[in-house]
């Protein structure tokens, strides 16, 4: 990632974020699971998964949460500063699975000495959207 | 039937539990640990130098870790007297057997850093009248988690909605 960050002057509403994809494969659903400290059986354990009706092991909630803040200070910088993730849960991300990031900026906006945007995104996998919703961060200003 | 699991449901709503102590103080190890797996480059979290210049002073932890930090450990079990989970098992017992996470938000209020000592409380905020889904039917129940760290600030607070339901048949 760029070390430079983005200024909230420079965003425009409608504008589009970069997308990103990455290849989902058994390893990266394990070690996530590990890295977010979940060990729920069905992110490490085929059987344990098929049993509960899906078809491998899959994605937790924690790492869509992680990979939806890494697509936005990707995008922003490491001084955007995430305040408020919202995620509507769709599609189980499985191995094999390509995971894609979109992002456009729906609102800009201050509140208080902020300076503020909404960040709609999507992160679909082939079956459909994987996870939906709004991302507030606030941006540093250009003095 | 199902109208009485609904009433008790609805009973336990306002119930809370906590708070909960994180079995780790957030750390750097961990930290690392985390943007290894997600391949996040952001340079607040790993790079001190760089974190150092920064607003922040120092490192920070990624605002999404907060709940990994609080996740009970695996081992030595603790049953923690979780409202969700009673209800989940309430639900169980009179049939829901399926479930499904549906909503999740965090919203972030003071950065993480090494050193902090987090905990957390839980609390059901909402149990939804019965529902039909694609899924099946059922109710939608939605929790609040607030993680505080030590100086009693909240550092993030999180609501959480799964859907309980008999499977469509």
């Amino acid at each position: 990632m760029s070390l430079k960050s983005i200024h909230w002057n420079e965003v425009k509403e409608g504008e589009g974020l970069p997308v990103q994809k990455r290849e989902i494969t058994r390893t990266t659903v394990i070690a996530t699971a590990i890295a977010t400290r979940d060990f729920t059986p069905v992110h490490h354990d085929h059987e344990a998964a098929q049993k509960s009706g899906a078809q491998d092991i899959f994605l937790n909630i924690l790492t869509t949460g992680g990979l939806i803040g890494k697509y936005m200070t990707d995008w922003s910088g490491p001084e955007g500063q995430l305040k408020k993730i919202v995620i509507r849960l769709g599609a189980t991300c499985y191995p094999g699975d390509t995971l894609t990031s979109t992002g456009k900026v729906v609102k800009k906006y201050t509140q208080g000495d902020e300076h503020l945007v909404d960040v709609e995104y999507n992160l679909s996998v082939p079956m459909g959207p994987h996870a939906w919703g709004t991302v507030t961060m606030a941006l540093p200003t250009k003095s | 039937m199902s109208q009485g699991v609904y009433e008790k449901l609805q009973a336990m709503v306002g119930e809370e539990a906590g708070p909960f102590e994180a079995a780790d103080e957030v750390n750097k190890a961990m930290i690392r640990h985390w943007c290894e797996a997600m391949e996040d480059a952001n340079p607040l979290y790993t790079d001190e130098g760089f974190a150092k210049k920064s607003k922040y002073g120092g490192i920070i932890a990624p605002p999404q870790m907060v709940q990994a930090y609080c996740i009970p450990p695996l081992w030595p079990k603790k049953m923690l007297p979780d409202p969700q989970a009673k209800a989940v098992r309430m639900m169980d017992e009179a049939g829901y057997a399926g479930v499904v996470a549906t909503t999740t938000s965090q919203e972030y209020f003071k950065p993480m850093r090494p050193g902090d000592r987090l905990s957390y409380k839980i609390k059901l905020v909402n149990v939804s009248p019965e529902k039909t889904t694609r899924l099946g039917t059922g109710h939608f129940l939605t929790s609040e988690y607030t993680y505080s760290n030590q100086k009693g600030e909240v550092v993030c607070i999180q609501s959480f909605t799964i859907l309980k339901f008999k499977p469509a048949i």
